[in-house]
């Protein structure tokens, strides 16, 4: 089965049963606290880390957070919680 | 917050990942289920992390595993948290009994009252109402929980009917009263009565603005003489009684008597010094040290007192020093003598309350006390005043 095809099973799969999407699809899930904390669950690793910019892998692609002075509050291989003066969060 | 006191109880390391690609060592690190914390990029190939102190090995194993791509350092820069502190304690155990005693004491120590403050209060009244809260046992270094600040507050207002209310704050370790005064006006209501002399005077001036005068200008009055009565005629010609009310102004005269000596006892240094230190925990104090006599030593004291924060904590370490003297008599100047002894008989008069603008006349008499090697001065003032001082019935 293509990946597209069963990435549409699914879908329908956690709408019709009202399962959370970021369980079955196996999203990634970002929390935006104010400007100063972006904490992504689900992430598939981590790609860069500057003080000005943290990248991350996602299923649904690159997760980039820009701005001054980043720091990982905390890591692990199911989230990351990044504090900093946070200007951008970008899905590429 | 929990995550990281968590950290702190089982012990963290803080560390330093120097090489290129420590994006990789940090992935590989989170997948072998090493959790990093305050991870802080410094420059392009130094990062800082805090690991728990148990997955250094763990991490250091992945990294001399990783054989592929550019090798990576690790370096502990720091060791935190509980164990750490526990094995630092370990080698100065009485460090730590200490440090332990220390908060027992404290935490002893906070259970009782060691500061009583009054506002709102004139300093007279301050002596007054600490007096009346000792009475119902409110003191330095009574139990916080045996407190009734409803029976202090009671008391106080049964005790001092010039207070028109108090409360009783209880704020650790310190007591606040805050009372508030009546009103003077408030406590002489005026009814009726009579205005009497409250000294021997002769009167130079009457106005009466209610009442019957009893004396003329003129007159000599002895205290408590009626100067003023409160009963009077209305303008119906019908007898009333009311409050006397004027003035009574007349020549006072007052006297004092003021003494000094001849003979001046001066201290002159022998040289020797002792010095004394006194340990001040709450109520006890603890001497280190002899004392020596004040009769033939200068003392003076320097004192260090324990400051938490703002608060004064009831510790307090003292030192104080003994200068042995010896006492030499020096003959003090007639004039210097003289002078002294009018100053003392002027602050007795100024006590008895004569204010020296109303001085009308004073007069000054010299008197040598052979025997006692000193000097007397009588002083004696005429002043003008208001005499008159109304009695309620």
């Amino acid at each position: 089965m293509r990946p597209a095809v069963r990435h549409n099973l699914k879908r329908k799969f956690a709408q019709t049963l009202d399962l959370p999407p970021s369980v079955v699809l196996d999203q990634a899930v970002i929390h935006i606290l104010g400007d100063g904390e972006v904490q992504i669950v689900n992430h598939k690793g981590l790609v860069q880390y500057t003080a000005a910019c943290v990248k991350a892998r996602a299923v649904q692609g690159m997760i980039e957070v820009s701005g001054s002075e980043l720091e990982i509050a905390s890591f692990s291989a199911q989230q990351m919680k990044i504090r900093g003066r946070i200007r951008q969060v970008m899905l590429k | 917050m929990t995550a990281l006191l968590w950290l702190w109880w089982q012990g963290y390391v803080t560390v330093r990942l120097r090489g290129v690609g420590i994006e990789r060592v940090l992935n590989g690190a989170a997948q072998a289920g090493v959790a990093l914390f305050q991870v802080q990029r410094l420059t392009a190939d130094v990062v800082l992390a805090r690991i728990p102190a148990r997955d250094f090995r763990r991490l250091r194993l992945l990294l001399r595993q990783a054989a592929n791509g550019p090798r990576i350092h690790v370096t502990i820069l720091d060791r935190h948290g509980f164990p750490f502190l526990l094995r630092q304690f370990s080698r100065r155990a009485f460090l730590a009994v200490g440090l332990g005693l220390s908060a027992l004491a404290l935490f002893y120590l906070a259970n009782f009252v060691w500061f009583i403050e009054v506002v709102g209060a004139d300093a007279m009244t301050v002596e007054l109402i600490k007096a009346v809260v000792e009475e119902t046992g409110l003191r330095s270094g009574v139990l916080r929980s045996s407190l009734d600040a409803r029976r202090i507050e009671q008391r106080l207002l049964e005790r001092l009917p010039h207070l028109a209310w108090a409360h009783v704050k209880n704020q650790g370790v310190r007591v606040e009263i805050q009372v508030m005064e009546r009103e003077s006006a408030e406590l002489d209501a005026q009814g009726a009565g009579h205005v009497y002399a409250k000294r021997d005077g002769l009167i130079t001036e009457l106005l009466v603005l209610q009442g019957t005068p009893q004396v003329r200008e003129g007159d000599t009055v002895r205290q408590d003489d009626l100067l003023i009565s409160g009963m009077y005629y209305d303008r119906q010609g019908r007898r009333q009684f009311g409050a006397a009310r004027g003035v009574v102004k007349a020549r006072v005269w007052y006297q004092a008597v003021g003494e000094a000596s001849l003979v001046r006892w001066e201290p002159q240094k022998t040289g020797r010094s002792h010095r004394q230190y006194r340990l001040t925990v709450g109520p006890f104090s603890i001497p280190l040290g002899r004392s020596y006599p004040r009769d033939n030593h200068l003392v003076s004291t320097k004192n260090w007192q324990l400051y938490l924060g703002q608060a004064m904590a009831p510790v307090s370490w003292t030192r104080i020093n003994y200068e042995e003297v010896l006492w030499e008599a020096v003959p003090v100047p007639m004039t210097e003598a003289e002078r002294t002894a009018y100053e003392l008989a002027w602050e007795s008069l100024l006590n008895q309350g004569v204010e020296r603008d109303n001085v009308l006349e004073e007069r000054r008499t010299v008197e040598y006390l052979t025997d006692a090697h000193g000097i007397r001065v009588t002083v004696q003032v005429e002043v003008l005043e208001d005499i008159g001082q109304f009695l309620g019935q």
